[in-house]
């Protein structure tokens, strides 16, 4: 049985060791995450000069670097290209990437499944379905998107680890098939509210299920950023309880985690996580499975590196694959989430096979 | 052991004899309906000809019972005045009153395959080639054509009415129809054609932002009307369209097709396009998505709108 072989993400005596020397894990996190903070800074600001309107690139670079202060010589209308719509876009994306792959993160830490991810276990779609009940049946209200994604995935995300639960605790195999189970049935619920709507209307679903960046308005895209920063400080102040808990819950309770505390605000701020980033752009899949594996590939499988880095490092692959998406047949535009799996798929298989 | 056994040998038995009952009764079935069928070919000559998709069909000479599968064809059947033929129509084709006494065979995209069979209908039209394949297939196998129309203009919308009137036999009030409409798009061409072309962005939706290309009939009902797409030369007939881009196209007219069947849906100006020449001069315009997004004979109704909103002055004389 592969899959139950690679239960264990880290073995055991690595998590023992990483236990110890606090303070030196400490340092070099900060240092991690700096730098993977300037990297992110950096692509952001390469990232905003491409588009399918062309800017000047060192007026632009002039402009950005002085967070819009001085024109520096763009026009009105590039000025507000650049600041209200390519701008906005890429920091939703870049809340979106690390929210996904925090949220795969703690997951794959807390379940001790390596294949646990929003997507695959049905949360996205749980949140996917709670934003569009949301838009068909209370379309007025501004906060019913986020809200109604959230308690769309927190109900998915209780569903599945119930399901998972077996006479002798959840194996890894029951999760995925609990995953498996919510998914398609929140797939047929998805299908049902679609043709409840007008057909006008559900070419912008489908895409927009596929998870579409462009339609960000700025109250999400605050809300969006401030969740994932929040969620992301939250989640890595419990990384070390999270470590603990890769041994087992038995073993982490024994260790002194209170693992049923710990359990809920994973999956509370998880949910959090992953719900503003479907009610912002629907479903960008693969982020959550991807990125955290990169990182424990490059940077070891301590959750208290894991959890910020797999933050900045999604950020960063949203937001590349979204410039790709809105690029590559400009003035046309791809949904990224097309983009995210074409990427992820093939990377993912790839990992598996260099283990 | 034995009697556990012979039981289920009996179930066995019993089954077999259910499912030699249902075989037969199938094959008598087909049976009737191979002879029905033939009985329908011997009694109604049929010829051949091509569809706008290209593909081969076989028609029969006079049409009594057909379905159409899209609000712009049914709207065709009873302009022609062949409304009393058409057995089977879309939820969406609600237009003219009458269509609303027909039965719906279910929406444009998954109409009911088993009430379309049921209603006999001889042949059904449909109007784009997309999600067709298993579905003429099986129209086929019941000796049911499909005759698909393709219009990326407006003289395409003029010959699928000339087309569907040749199979409907209707092709007299098809000419009287076409000199009434092409009389009142030549009156608009006489007003409009001199006039400079004013630049519009057609928003087929905000979020996400559609909008029409080189595909869409529409394109060439703008530029009818005194107008040219800002979007023209862009693949497809619907394409996901750039923000920027939209903003930095500068659209001196913006064109909402909203109401009718829309409801109050898609009235609002995307948010890229608030800086537009159009918003600033107070540019925009509703119009019925009726008139606009049904390539039939109210297409022209749609392009009288289009050139009023475009071209107010070459109206008010």
């Amino acid at each position: 049985m592969t899959i139950s072989s690679s239960t264990e993400i880290v073995p055991k005596h690595r998590i023992l060791r990483g236990i110890d020397g606090t303070r030196a894990t400490f340092k070099k996190t900060l240092f991690v995450c700096a730098l993977l903070f300037a990297a992110l800074v950096l692509i952001i600001l390469v990232m905003s000069l491409l588009g399918s309107e062309k800017l000047p690139a060192q007026a632009s670079l002039c402009a950005l670097l002085t967070f819009g202060k001085s024109s520096c010589g763009l026009t009105g209308d590039q000025d507000a290209i650049l600041f209200d719509i390519r701008l906005p876009r890429i920091l939703l994306g870049a809340a979106v990437g690390g929210s996904l792959a925090v949220a795969g993160a703690s997951y794959q830490s807390l379940l001790r499944n390596p294949l646990a991810e929003p997507y695959l276990l049905g949360i996205s779609n749980g949140a996917a379905v709670g934003t569009m009940i949301a838009l068909v049946f209370m379309g007025a209200h501004e906060w019913s998107r986020p809200l109604m994604a959230f308690s769309g995935a927190l109900i998915a995300t209780l569903v599945v680890y119930r399901l998972a639960q077996g006479r002798t605790g959840a194996t890894p195999e029951r999760l995925i098939l609990a995953g498996v189970i919510v998914t398609t049935f929140l797939s047929s619920a998805i299908v049902f509210v679609t043709t409840l709507m007008d057909a006008t209307r559900i070419r912008s679903f489908t895409f927009w299920l596929l998870g579409d960046l462009s339609g960000s308005t700025a109250k999400l895209l605050w809300l969006a950023l401030f969740i994932a920063i929040s969620g992301t400080l939250v989640l890595a102040a419990h990384a070390r309880s999270l470590n603990l808990l890769m041994l087992g819950e038995r073993d982490a309770f024994d260790l002194g985690v209170e693992v049923s505390r710990v359990r809920l605000i994973v999956f509370i701020v998880a949910s959090l996580l992953v719900g503003s980033s479907v009610a912002s752009s629907g479903s960008v899949g693969y982020v959550g499975l991807v990125v955290p594996h990169l990182v424990r590939l490059s940077l070891g499988s301590d959750n208290r590196i894991t959890v910020p880095a797999a933050a900045i490092c999604g950020a960063i692959f949203v937001v590349v694959a979204d410039t790709i998406a809105r690029t590559i047949i400009a003035p046309r535009e791809l949904p990224v989430g097309a983009i995210t799996a074409l990427i992820g798929a093939p990377l993912f298989v790839y990992l598996l096979r260099r283990r | 052991m034995l009697k556990q056994h012979f039981s289920q040998f009996q179930t066995f038995a019993g089954t077999r004899r259910v499912l030699a009952l249902v075989l037969s009764l199938g094959l008598l079935l087909t049976a009737c309906s191979k002879l029905n069928n033939k009985k329908t070919d011997s009694q109604i000559s049929a010829h051949q000809t091509t569809d706008e998709a290209g593909r081969t069909i076989t028609v029969p000479d006079t049409v009594t019972r057909f379905i159409s599968l899209a609000p712009s064809l049914t709207e065709i059947v009873y302009a022609i005045g062949a409304g009393d033929g058409l057995v089977g129509r879309t939820s969406y084709c609600t237009y003219p009153a009458e269509a609303q006494k027909v039965e719906a065979v279910g929406d444009t995209l998954k109409p009911s395959i088993e009430r379309i069979i049921a209603l006999r209908p001889q042949i059904v039209f449909v109007s784009t080639a997309s999600q067709l394949e298993a579905f003429t297939n099986e129209l086929e196998v019941h000796h049911i054509a499909v005759y698909v129309t393709d219009s990326h203009d407006l003289e395409g919308v003029f010959h699928s009415i000339e087309r569907i009137a040749d199979v409907l036999g209707k092709r007299p009030q098809a000419d009287e129809l076409l000199k009434q409409l092409r009389g009142r798009v030549s009156a608009v061409a006489e007003k409009v054609g001199s006039r400079p072309p004013v630049r519009v962005f057609y928003q087929v939706s905000d979020e996400p932002l559609y909008t029409i290309g080189r595909e869409a009939f529409i394109t060439d009902l703008i530029k009818r009307a005194g107008g040219v797409s800002v979007t023209a030369d862009i693949p497809g007939a619907w394409p996901k369209y750039s923000a920027e881009s939209a903003l930095a196209a500068k659209p001196d007219a913006i064109i909402l097709p909203t109401g009718g069947s829309m409801g109050d849906a898609n009235s609002n100006v995307a948010s890229a396009l608030k800086r537009s020449p159009a918003v600033a001069n107070g540019r925009v315009y509703k119009i019925n998505d009726d008139h606009l997004s049904r390539p039939g004979p109210r297409a022209v109704d749609g392009l009288e709108d289009l050139a009023r909103a475009l071209h107010p002055e070459a109206f008010n004389q």
